[in-house]
């Protein structure tokens, strides 16, 4: 495993503990799809693909794959017991009416705003898929990235200069070297710095405005 | 009731005229109607406007009809999968609008309900909005979205029976039901035809009086995932 790899292990690794059990969850493609590798075993995630698929298990086995049964990112996945298929307006009053708990999703730039740009950047586009209803409908939005560009650029920026996802929809940021929480009124506060990673560091690296927590935890990340 | 819908292929697609609007079902390569595509391409029919969820996967799908140089503009909210799309938009051969993908699906399924739009959350405060009327119900902003209705619309259905019943499967049934809707004349591309009496009515997921044309699926391979 390369080093951006352990990276993005790292992140969705810290992401998954932030899962709560029963919870409907959407995973979006790229890290947070990782997420689903290191679910807790006592913790029991309904993942829900908005192609139109809920109870998503993992995916499927060579040989046993179904072309009428993948995610979202178009791969082939298992239905888990309980699970079911549905059309794509049944998928989005799901997940604009509040019914999906949380959504992860990457990004290439996030603000102290909460507001989140993921879908478009000069000479590359990619669209926001579902991105836009998913974060303007599901309870909790978390943002999974690498911490700065390949180029060594900051993703967390003072203000998004690419066309926004969302406005003010980022409820935390996760990356492998840093977690920030927003809170109403304060705007982000760092509350744990990853094992390998320094305060000063991550200061250095975060164009972002926020707030440090008193009780900010080093060395975190298990 | 029991009225045989099943055409030869080149019979249905012969319906769309250079300048229409056609709306696809599918996502990425999951239920798409690859051999209605296909079919238009030897038709060769140009100056099309297109909705559908995404360029296609791969090779596969719309992009094929984009790099044909038979669209004039797609709407979509992803392309993240078929590169040439994006690079057609940047050379200025096809248009290219961004629709968020609940809004998207909405559209499409007030035009196939007989309503004029609706009003959503999503887009508010980001480029979504330019050109929509925002109005505000219960002190929350909303988009003032509209219908679409379709010249044309192609689905791509796992069973049916001759007089338009259709039964979709697994995560291919996405758009589909709500496309087979939105259009003045639908095309259902189906793996399976069986007669009149032969699908369980309980399966039914498209009633036949949406459906105007029945045509065979030829096409198994569908955008494989790497």
């Amino acid at each position: 495993m390369n080093a951006q790899q352990e990276d993005r292990c790292v992140i969705a690794a810290r992401a998954a503990l932030e899962l709560e059990d029963g919870q409907v969850t959407n995973l979006g493609a790229g890290i947070p799809m990782l997420v689903a590798n290191y679910i807790p075993e006592h913790i029991d995630v309904v993942i829900q693909s908005e192609n139109g698929i809920v109870g998503v298990g993992p995916v499927s086995r060579p040989g046993t794959e179904d072309p009428d049964r993948r995610n979202a990112g178009n791969l082939y996945v298992t239905l888990l017991p309980g699970g079911c298929y549905f059309d794509t307006a049944t998928s989005f009053a799901m997940i604009r009416s509040g019914r999906v708990a949380a959504t992860m999703l990457g990004t290439l730039q996030v603000d102290g705003e909460g507001n989140i740009a993921n879908y478009e950047m000069p000479g590359r586009r990619i669209g926001m898929g579902g991105a836009m209803d998913l974060v303007a409908g599901a309870r909790r939005v978390f943002v999974l990235t690498e911490h700065c560009t390949k180029q060594g650029a900051p993703k967390l920026v003072r203000r998004c200069t690419l066309p926004l996802t969302g406005a003010g929809e980022c409820d935390v940021i996760i990356t492998e070297r840093a977690l920030f929480r927003r809170y109403p009124g304060r705007g982000f506060v760092l509350e744990e710095v990853a094992r390998g990673h320094t305060l000063e560091e991550v200061a250095a690296c975060t164009e972002m405005a926020y707030a440090a927590a008193d009780d900010v935890r080093l060395d975190a990340y298990g | 009731m029991a009225h045989d819908k099943v055409v030869p292929i080149d019979e249905a697609v012969a319906r769309v005229e250079p300048g229409m609007t056609l709306a696809l079902g599918g996502f990425l390569g999951q239920g798409v109607p690859l051999t209605l595509v296909r079919a238009l391409l030897r038709r060769d029919v140009g100056d099309l406007e297109i909705w559908s969820n995404d360029g296609g996967y791969g090779a596969d799908g719309v992009v094929e009809l984009v790099l044909a140089g038979l669209v004039r503009r797609l709407h979509c909210c992803h392309i993240g999968y078929t590169p040439e799309v994006g690079r057609a938009v940047e050379e200025g051969r096809c248009a290219l609008d961004w629709v968020p993908q609940g809004n998207l699906i909405e559209m499409l399924r007030c035009g196939g309900a007989g309503l004029g739009g609706f009003l959503t959350p999503v887009g508010v405060g980001t480029a979504v909005e330019a050109g929509h009327e925002v109005v505000t119900v219960d002190g929350v902003k909303y988009i003032w979205e509209r219908a679409v209705r379709a010249d044309v619309a192609l689905v791509r259905a796992h069973a049916g029976d001759t007089c338009g019943n259709l039964c979709f499967r697994g995560t291919s049934r996405n758009y589909n039901t709500v496309v087979a809707t939105c259009g003045d004349f639908v095309i259902a591309e189906v793996e399976h035809v069986y007669n009149v009496g032969e699908l369980d009515p309980e399966k039914v997921h498209t009633p036949g009086v949406f459906v105007d044309a029945v045509v065979r699926s030829d096409v198994t391979y569908c955008g494989v995932a790497r």
